[in-house]
């Protein structure tokens, strides 16, 4: 309830709040709209000025499959990070064996403090022909050598994705799930259900909320990391951010770049739509 | 250390010494170790000579992006009265534009080194044309490297290399022209063997419509692409090469050299490049028109341009091919290390098949129609 002070003069109220939201405002206004407003507009400037879409068609004519790869990478990675992390959140949860679970927990987290560049780099080495993983298979005499082959393509990229970004999502779910109300999943468990039927039918659907913040947050990044997919991917197709760089590096082309840049940001843009949409629900349906 | 303080003492005699704090901002394109090369080697030496003088070196990253961004910062500071880089080392291509758009200044004639400089690519980088506005501080070549435990008689030319390519697939690896100069420079030496224009697209005149006629020699070069390994990267050839992925491949010889001598190589490993050629860079010294220390950058580049420090620096330490005359450079090396620098490739190959690069439009040109005919 405003108080009747402020709602006599609701100019009073409100500038307090616009004070201390201001810098924060600014902050984002100068280093996240003004450039994002810049570069889609310079993807339809040309040269002198006038409105073109000649480079959005060549970012389409060179580089479409770059950008369906970049979706169907993305797509792929968040669905091998939703099963893994759903398995370590949920044998965490619900795991039996108090040692295992103490130490999944110790081990789980350790790839949030690998910077992307040394994942890349270490994917690179263990996934390729003759890497570190084919060299150990083939020395335990699990593989034949002449069937080794190089992982260093769009596995490679879903494998390295999905290595960074399973902790992020894990802990969050895990989190989630240890708030749930174990009341109903012991009810479900003395009715006799088995624990992966717990996980599926009663925990999951009470922290979807949270495993899609998770997912559409992973998105973003995998969307944005530069350096995996320049040290894992040789040659095309490949992702987004590798071809912006490409245009930037060989050409000095910022208007093709900012021409793809588009695309990143139609694909998050609906990522970021839905995550609005339900922290909206969810904020709404806190207040009633 | 020694050796630091007799050329310290030699320069000491001919240059005079101001004794005032000065800072000369050194800001270079390229690979880390052109940092470490300021930073590690060449900066402490012109603090020794230079009492009062801090030398700070500052890097822009690697290939011609890092070239870029120090054009884009010397361009932002345009309507400034004075800039804040006083040496800058860039790649040819930025070079010419800087030239052109009169970022630079004219610098050579006022160094005592100048009269050593005599490669073409002072004069002239890709068709523009840059005589006095630069000193090259190093030139470097790319190679096919090659495992000799694998291929037993090399490929000695581009159409050798192709066939060679065909009976053995998947043998051949480069990085495309996505991941680094040693893939570019590979397919522009492929221009230079099949299109039939080779010296119009490294000297110009530039004619947009001469594209139409490279069809034939691009087509060769998707079909050669079916049969050879996509690496990520120059450093991902040199690692494929290394677990014997792949038998060949095209690499920067300084790197390769460099690579040899830490371990990280198999040191089997040789070189060769194939007929007609391939193509290599200097890297420039250049003074920005309103640089600050001007005077200071100038003695910083008589410096680096001397023979004894393209001797010790620029041979010695980091194998590159001295950026200028190398017979000035020779007398300052050992017979064997002048002969490590050409152990697999001779002087006379080097002089006859180490091409420039493209003039800038084709190089910008073949990239694109590469991306457009040959990647996609």
């Amino acid at each position: 309830m405003p108080t009747a002070d402020a709602s006599s003069s609701p100019l009073r109220g409100i500038l307090p709040g616009l004070v201390l939201i201001f810098p924060a405002l600014l902050a984002i206004a100068l280093l996240y709209v003004v450039p994002l407003a810049r570069s889609v507009v310079f993807a339809f400037v040309d040269a002198d000025g006038g409105l073109t879409t000649a480079h959005l068609r060549t970012a389409v004519e060179l580089y479409g499959r770059d950008v369906v790869f970049t979706v169907l990478v993305a797509l792929a990675s968040l669905m091998l990070i939703s099963v893994v992390s759903i398995a370590i959140a949920g044998y965490l949860t619900l795991g039996a064996t108090p040692w295992a679970v103490t130490a999944l927990r110790w081990l789980y987290r350790w790839p949030l403090f690998i910077p992307f560049i040394v994942a890349g780099q270490t994917a690179r080495n263990f996934l390729a022909r003759n890497g570190l993983m084919n060299s150990l298979l083939i020395d335990s005499g699990l593989m034949d050598p002449a069937t080794a082959q190089s992982l260093l393509d769009w596995r490679g990229l879903v494998l390295t994705f999905a290595w960074k970004q399973v902790p992020f999502v894990t802990l969050l779910l895990a989190g989630a799930m240890a708030s749930v109300d174990r009341s109903t999943v012991e009810a479900a468990r003395n009715m006799g259900a088995g624990r992966l039927r717990c996980l599926i039918e009663i925990l999951l659907p009470q922290v979807r909320g949270t495993l899609l913040v998770g997912l559409i947050l992973s998105l973003v990044t995998i969307m944005s990391v530069l350096s995996v997919p320049m040290m894992v991917i040789a040659g095309n197709p490949t992702m987004m951010t590798s071809m912006m760089a490409h245009r930037v590096t060989y050409y000095g082309d910022y208007a093709v770049a900012n021409a793809l840049g588009l695309f990143s940001y139609l694909i998050t843009a609906v990522a970021a739509y839905a995550y609005l949409r339900m922290t909206l629900t969810q904020h709404n349906e806190g207040a009633r | 250390m020694k050796r630091s303080l007799v050329l310290g003492a030699a320069f000491g005699a001919v240059l005079s010494l101001p004794v005032a704090a000065q800072t000369l901002n050194v800001v270079t394109a390229g690979d880390t170790n052109m940092v470490d090369y300021i930073n590690d080697y060449l900066g402490p030496l012109f603090e020794s000579q230079n009492s009062g003088v801090t030398v700070r070196a500052l890097g822009t990253g690697p290939g011609d992006g890092g070239s870029q961004a120090l054009y884009e910062k010397l361009s932002a500071q345009q309507g400034n009265d004075v800039w804040d880089v006083d040496v800058g080392v860039v790649h040819q291509r930025m070079a010419g534009q800087m030239v052109t758009e009169g970022l630079l200044q004219s610098y050579r004639d006022k160094t005592a080194t100048g009269a050593l400089v005599t490669a073409d690519s002072a004069e002239n980088a890709l068709g523009v044309d840059v005589g006095g506005y630069v000193m090259p501080m190093f030139q470097s070549q790319i190679a096919i490297a090659y495992n000799p435990a694998l291929v037993t008689t090399p490929p000695q030319s581009y159409a050798d290399l192709a066939d060679w390519a065909a009976a053995n697939p998947g043998q051949f690896g480069y990085n495309g022209i996505t991941g680094g100069m040693a893939g570019v420079g590979f397919v522009f030496g492929w221009m230079y063997a099949f299109s039939d224009m080779s010296e119009t697209l490294r000297n110009g005149p530039f004619d947009a419509a001469s594209a139409a006629s490279w069809t034939p020699a691009l087509d060769g070069l998707k079909q050669f692409n079916t049969v050879a390994t996509i690496t990520p990267g120059n450093a991902g050839t040199l690692d494929a090469l290394n677990r014997g992925e792949i038998a060949m491949g095209p690499v920067w010889m300084d790197m390769f050299y460099t690579w040899v001598a830490d371990g990280r190589l198999n040191p089997d490993l040789k070189l060769l490049i194939p007929a007609p050629g391939m193509p290599g860079q200097p890297m420039y010294y250049v003074v920005p028109e309103k640089a600050a220390e001007a005077e200071l950058a100038v003695k910083f580049i008589e410096l680096a341009t001397s023979p004894e420090v393209q001797a010790e620096g620029i041979v010695r330490r980091f194998n590159w091919l001295p950026g200028i005359d190398a017979n000035a450079v020779k007398e300052n090396l050992t017979a064997e290390e002048w002969g490590a620098l050409f152990t697999d490739v001779s002087p006379e190959v080097l002089a006859e098949r180490g091409l420039s690069m493209p003039q800038a439009d084709y190089f910008r040109t073949i990239l694109e129609t590469y991306e457009r005919q040959v990647a996609n």
